[in-house]
């Protein structure tokens, strides 16, 4: 029941991620694929009209965590405390640039939006890549479950860690780049003109260079976390995420290389979520590991609502999650294909 | 002055207080106009009349400003409950994370599906599939507010829970906690309360282009719709929604009723006071104007019966911030009293056909919508101070619920960051909405080619 639960709330980060992932990778993007006001609109008219819905995964997640995993959600969000709010607020910055850059026909006032859009695009995926660093790595929990945390300190992995260490930057890279190399190839998927050309240019550049920065990370995670491996080889749900990996690349390969955009983008949306799983598999049953000492790491079991607390939650819960997809197979056919600054604005 | 900067207590509710009270500027009216968007869009299939697609096109631009802003301002606050309310959310998390996930999954991702659908879609998805999106955003709203309302019903009434071998909150039956009584009667009373919100707003734009002369038409027939059903929403938001809510206050929280009406000494007969203002250190009400028997009948149903005073009960369940909470109270109450004479002259007017030319009703119907937003932010600030000290009534202090683990200055540093974002997109809001309201509603194109020729031929 908790392994099913602790698979269902990494799910709906998991899709989050993947989801809002493209629209800070097109936001990163922005400048270096339009060059023109009109090339940026079209950036932000890929993106526009869903990125709310985007968003509501990441609520989804916040609710069901709090429901789920109530003493995990505490003491990661009050130990996360100046980390969680500067996401916050940069969600809220890249809302809002989405949102009011268009309202005002004047290019200074759009160059500055548009400015804002990729410099929290940049900050979030740096925020979120840190983040993921820090799940893997550990943060300095204490005997009551709580931590709390510096944005850095000595940059090492071992006890008094910080936000920011030579491996959680590392990731942060990683993030930038493979969330990069998502953005443009689903920019790929929905421009045309010069910006769906540049946007298949850096898909392939972006994905080349994705490569050796996940092989840095990987080598990096085994140093980190040398408890890892062994544990995630009997997992199924490790070698679900790996099949999927394998699948998604074969896909964004032949898609990038044939030009078949949508394969491409199916290929880039299942590969980051198949990293992602694998890395949610290898790291149960602890949520959090304590850096101070093992025996404060904050596992599933530990962390977890009562089992009939649980058991409420799994009679509403897959309901909820069908009406969402319907809500996408209806909403989504309305956006198919390509914007046009024309038609769109 | 020293004790409040070290009572880190203090600065966590500082902020939600500030935060949730800013992002429910935004939700009440969006609840509220959503339903006249409903209502436009049903008028223009049945007519099809482009009168009313015009007022849904306007307002659709108004209505999606409102949605961002509601958005990005509303995600900060589910995080809070990890942040600044670790210990809360560690004790009762399983059961109100329940509602919290539940607002999520079933009511905004309909809402937020169908939103951008609602503004850009009309083209796309057809005058059917546009009236299909304004119900969806519609459903959605109202459903996200449920919620939220179970949520906050759970806080001042708590049911369906049971007490866990670990010591913290677990769902004791689901279907208790989802049809808390509190929670109807707080969600009617609060949902008029948005569409009282939203027909001011409504009413008030209509009012500006009736001053102007422009866009008659549009203002017609905002101000026909907004004075009617600001009309009618003030009257059922007094009753039977208002005066339902102070009877289940009156049952379940006697000594937040006493707080609100500043009553010291309990009694029969006890008077409703008009004016009057708390002494706390003194324990009385200075120089007040009373209703003699009237909170014994609006609480208890009768003029006899016996109204417990602040005194009945230790100093320690006391409210922590009497005078706020009384005077929040009474603001509310007097301002609604205010809102339904004002429609219901308005609607008087509109009936004889006389309100566009009352200029004086319409400076007064122009300049009246923001106290509908005071109203519905005293309205919760009673209800929020009312359960005090309590952050779950009668289980948990709110003194426990903070995070012990986040230090002052680091509440205090987030505090000043949303005060100053927050202004700035409040002057960005302001500044983009007026300037919508300034373009107002597209003429018909048909209307405009008429016209032309027409007024040249005048002015020949």
């Amino acid at each position: 029941m908790i392994a099913i639960w602790y698979a269902v709330v990494s799910f709906t980060l998991i899709v989050y991620i993947v989801l809002d992932g493209r629209n800070f990778g097109a936001g990163m993007l922005q400048w270096f694929v339009a060059r023109t006001p009109e090339e940026r609109r079209q950036v932000i008219a890929a993106i526009g009209p869903l990125w709310t819905w985007h968003e509501v995964w990441l609520l989804g997640f916040g609710g069901t965590l709090i429901a789920i995993f109530p003493r995990l959600m505490a003491s990661a969000f009050a130990g996360y405390y100046l980390a969680l709010f500067l996401i916050l607020w940069c969600l809220i910055v890249r809302g809002i640039s989405i949102e009011v850059g268009g309202h005002i026909n004047d290019r200074l006032w759009q160059a500055y939006w548009d400015f804002m859009f990729v410099c929290s695009s940049f900050l979030l995926a740096i925020l979120f890549g840190a983040a993921a660093g820090n799940v893997a790595r550990g943060v300095p929990i204490d005997g009551q479950g709580n931590f709390s945390m510096a944005f850095f300190t000595d940059f090492n992995v071992r006890e008094h860690v910080g936000l920011l260490d030579w491996y959680t930057i590392s990731i942060a890279i990683l993030a930038v780049a493979m969330l990069a190399a998502h953005g443009a190839t689903y920019l790929t998927l929905k421009t045309e003109g010069p910006v769906h050309d540049r946007s298949e240019k850096c898909a392939r550049y972006l994905w080349i260079a994705a490569v050796p920065l996940l092989l840095v990370v990987l080598i990096e995670s085994r140093i980190v976390r040398p408890d890892l491996p062994g544990r995630a080889l009997f997992n199924p749900f490790w070698w679900i995420g790996l099949v999927v990996v394998a699948t998604a690349a074969i896909l964004l390969i032949s898609g990038l290389t044939s030009r078949r955009e949508l394969r491409a983008f199916v290929g880039s949306n299942f590969l980051i979520v198949g990293l992602l799983a694998t890395g949610a598999a290898a790291i149960f049953p602890v949520m959090l590991k304590s850096t101070l000492a093992p025996e404060n790491s904050l596992t599933a079991y530990a962390v977890a609502s009562s089992s009939t607390t649980l058991l409420r939650a799994s009679f509403w819960w897959p309901i909820g999650f069908a009406l969402a997809v319907f809500y996408f197979v209806v909403i989504s056919r309305r956006y198919a294909g390509k914007v046009s600054v024309q038609h769109d604005i | 002055m020293n004790s409040i900067f070290n009572d880190p207590g203090f600065w966590h509710r500082l902020q939600f207080g500030f935060t949730i009270v800013y992002h429910y500027l935004f939700p009440q009216l969006t609840m509220g106009l959503a339903w006249f968007l409903v209502y436009w869009k049903w008028r223009a299939l049945r007519t099809g009349d482009e009168k009313y697609n015009q007022a849904v096109r306007f307002w659709a631009k108004i209505f999606g400003l409102n949605f961002a802003v509601g958005v990005v301002t509303g995600i900060p606050m589910e995080f809070q409950f990890g942040t600044n309310w670790a210990d809360f959310s560690k004790y009762a998390g399983g059961v109100m994370g329940q509602t919290l996930a539940m607002e999520g999954m079933f009511a905004f991702f309909l809402e937020s599906a169908f939103v951008g659908a609602l503004i850009w879609g009309e083209k796309r998805l057809g005058p059917r599939g546009h009236f299909g999106a304004a119900i969806a955003v519609a459903v959605g709203s109202w459903i996200s507010g449920y919620f939220i309302l179970v949520t906050n019903s759970f806080m001042q009434h708590p049911v369906g829970y049971q007490i866990e071998p670990n010591g913290s909150l677990g769902i004791a039956s689901m279907s208790t906690y989802l049809l808390n009584p509190w929670a109807f009667v707080q969600f009617a009373h609060n949902q008029l309360a948005a569409l009282v919100t939203g027909s001011f707003v409504v009413a008030a734009i209509g009012a500006f282009y009736a001053l102007r002369g422009v866009h008659p038409v549009q203002a017609k027939l905002y101000l026909r719709a907004g004075t009617l059903v600001g009309l009618i929403a003030s009257l059922l938001v007094a009753f039977p929604t208002g005066d339902q809510q102070a009877k289940i206050v009156g049952n379940h929280q006697p000594i937040t009723l006493a707080a609100m009406e500043g009553k010291f000494e309990g009694g029969s007969m006890a008077g409703v006071a008009l004016i009057g203002q708390p002494n706390v250190a003194a324990q009385r009400l200075d120089n007040p104007i009373e209703v003699t028997g009237a909170l014994s009948f609006l609480a208890y149903g009768h003029f006899g019966s016996f109204v417990h005073g602040l005194n009945d009960f230790p100093k320690d369940q006391w409210p922590d911030n009497l005078e706020l909470l009384y005077y929040s109270f009474h603001i509310m109450i007097t301002l609604g009293t205010l809102f339904i004479v004002l429609m219901g002259l308005a609607t008087l007017q509109n009936w004889r056909g006389r309100l566009e030319s009352s200029r004086l009703l319409l400076w007064v119907l122009m300049l009246a919508f923001p106290y509908p937003y005071i109203a519905n932010t005293l309205g919760w600030m009673t209800a929020e101070l009312g359960r005090q000290p309590w952050l779950i009534y009668g289980l948990f202090h709110t003194r426990d619920g903070y995070s012990k683990v986040v230090s002052n200055g680091d509440a205090i540093f987030t505090l000043i960051g949303f005060t100053g974002l927050y202004f700035v997109i409040g002057l960005l809001f302001l500044g983009l909405t007026g300037r919508e309201i300034g373009k107002g509603p597209e003429e018909p194109a048909v209307a405009t080619i008429i016209s032309k020729p027409e007024r040249e031929a005048v002015l020949v």
